[in-house]
């Protein structure tokens, strides 16, 4: 059996597609432009890179994107201030502020100061609470996109057995929760778990999130199965040359596309839906805060 | 085999001991810790639990304080309420009785509850802290069933635990506190196919459904420990009586602990509630003592 690639950036195209059709709407129906602020503390190469892919992609669907870039010695109450702000303009229905950050701020406070209802990372503890208890909340972009994928592929969850494999707060928590939402049955696996390729193989869809590269191979998993492989790892590639590096997942692709029904693969799986999901969820943040309709198809 | 049963009075008793004395010395340092009770309308459902949670309070060294609202209160009115409660030094935590009036949201009142008072742990932000492992207050059965699994010599990283039921209150919460503390969990729900392939697989078992007779000993590898949170009334032969979601007499012969209903998650469980009294009391004296120190620095009212 070989497995069904999923391909990525052409379901982060679809994603962006719908996020556009309802900026259209929202603009054509309600006068309303939803509208994100990133923002960016001290000059930190690859969140430039990011911020920079985030704004580019906000205007591509339509929407009004804010960047706010501070110095790296910013204190914390100028950075609190500038958010206290972004929470209060009407125009800005998202905020984000890149992480890390600089080490003198505390990144939980700054966080927390967001607006729960414009904090499209999903990561303000009151988001965190309300998706761990099943309430509408923002969701963290990553395990948003994983979850859409796997409904892209099944239609239905309800009564499958998943393994989350990884307790990060990013990725592996809400996505048990997301997957628990959707009727799963759900078992989250980490360092700890004894016998872990038992329990992988217990499952029909297989979420790994750990960071150690092609840690999963296909042995563990069950034929047929959906594997989501969030892993992003860089490692030596001496074949392509001295020094060269290349990207790989946490699961072994090629042994794990020979036993899974749909698999994804690094680069270009669950990577580019991040920040398709994260325009998604500015849409969303839009309609709720105008106490509009929840945008089809973009939410949990 | 036969499965031990696990003294949820005893553990109760232990831990309201402590309680008391650390309620104690806040007392002398001047924080008293007092709670507020809310019930509104028809107080007859929740006032057992009331009486309870007013007796283990009163053992603990705790002010139980008893409001009662007629049934025709509206949501916006009792938010005031809960305001001037979260405003008031004086109180420390604030339970709201259930069930509620329909016309009461229960969520909205529990958001409205400040989190610094959330002794109950319904708060959305108490929950996300127990989501990221910082076990500040939490709700009160989901600890108190932990508790109670803590309490077996069972080293718990590395664990398989079986949650039945997924719940926001109880089942949910527990799946979160046990993978914080390294277990492997599964949670199990009335959609998940085959219950019995989780749970014959799990090391502890927590059963929160509401279901009689749901988890039988063939469910059950051969000496797990099982929490039962479930509370059923039932007609037996001889008469009414309270009984879990485990069928003991199929279990006892299977388990290696179990914990019987009742005498054991629920004693355990208002005993918690006390500890969150003294924390959220301890909690808000250091919150104060932070605030009136930083005045003092700005050299305010001098």
């Amino acid at each position: 059996m070989t497995a069904t690639i999923i391909d990525g950036k052409a379901f982060a195209a679809t994603v962006r597609e719908k996020v556009a059709t309802h900026v259209t709407r929202l603009k054509e129906e309600h006068g309303i432009t939803p509208g994100l602020a990133v923002v960016l503390v001290g000059e930190d190469p690859a969140s430039q890179v990011y911020v920079r892919s985030k704004g580019k992609q906000t205007v591509e669907a339509g929407m009004k994107s804010v960047e706010h870039k501070l110095d790296a010695d910013t204190s914390e109450a100028d950075l609190l201030a500038l958010i206290d702000e972004l929470n209060n303009d009407s125009t800005i229905h998202g905020i984000l502020v890149q992480l890390p950050l600089p080490g003198h701020l505390n990144e939980d406070l700054v966080i927390n100061s967001i607006a729960p209802e414009k904090d499209v990372d999903g990561f303000h503890i009151s988001n965190v609470g309300l998706l761990g208890t099943g309430q509408k909340s923002m969701v963290p972009c990553t395990p948003l996109g994983c979850l859409m994928m796997l409904r892209d592929q099944h239609g239905s969850l309800s009564g499958l057995d998943a393994v989350v494999v990884g307790r990060s707060n990013i990725v592996g928590k809400p996505m048990a929760q997301l997957l628990l939402g959707d009727s799963c049955t759900v078992t989250i696996a980490h360092s700890r778990t004894k016998d872990l390729p038992e329990v992988v193989k217990r499952a029909d869809i297989v979420v790994a999130a750990v960071g150690r590269p092609e840690m999963v191979p296909g042995d563990w998993i069950k034929p047929g199965a959906t594997v989501i492989d969030v892993g992003i790892n860089r490692i030596d590639a001496p074949e392509k040359g001295e020094g060269k590096t290349r990207l790989v997942g946490d699961c072994h692709f090629e042994s794990c596309a020979s036993v899974a029904g749909a698999i994804t693969p690094v680069p270009g799986g669950v990577g580019p839906m991040t920040i398709a999901c994260l325009l998604a969820n500015t849409v969303t943040a839009a309609c709720r805060i105008h106490g509009l309709a929840e945008p089809e198809g973009l939410t949990a | 085999m036969t499965a031990s049963l696990i003294d949820g009075k005893a553990i109760s008793a232990k831990l309201t001991a402590e309680v008391a004395k650390d309620a104690a010395k806040l007392k002398a340092s001047g924080w008293e810790p007092h709670l507020v009770s809310i019930s509104v309308g028809d107080q007859a459902a929740s006032a057992l639990y009331v009486r309870n949670q007013r007796r283990v309070a009163e053992e603990c060294n705790v002010l139980f304080e008893e409001r009662n609202y007629p049934d025709g209160t509206s949501a916006e009115e009792l938010i005031g309420v809960l305001q001037g409660l979260n405003a008031d030094p004086r109180v420390n935590g604030i339970i709201i009785q259930r069930p509620l009036p329909a016309h009461i949201p229960v969520k909205t009142l529990q958001k409205a509850v400040h989190p610094l008072k959330d002794v109950e742990g319904m708060h959305p932000a108490s929950i996300g802290n127990i989501v990221y492992n910082d076990l500040a207050l939490g709700p009160c059965t989901a600890v108190a069933s932990v508790e109670l699994l803590k309490s077996l010599p069972l080293e718990i990283e590395g664990l398989n635990v079986c949650v039945i039921g997924h719940s926001e209150i109880v089942g949910k919460p527990i799946a979160f506190l046990m993978m914080g503390l390294g277990a492997t969990v599964t949670v199990c729900h009335h959609m998940t196919r085959q219950v019995a392939v989780h749970s014959r697989a799990a090391d502890a078992v927590f059963v929160a459904v509401g279901k009689p007779g749901l988890v039988t000993g063939e469910m059950l590898k051969p000496g797990a420990a099982v929490i039962d949170i479930g509370i059923n009334r039932v007609n037996t032969a001889d008469g009414r009586k309270t009984v879990g979601d485990v069928d003991m007499e199929s279990a006892m012969d299977v388990a290696g602990w179990l914990t019987p209903v009742p005498g054991g998650v629920g004693p355990v469980t208002v005993a918690q509630l006390m500890r969150n009294a003294v924390l959220a009391t301890r909690m808000q004296q250091e919150h104060y003592a932070a605030a009136f120190s930083a005045v003092q620095e700005q050299g305010v009212g001098t």
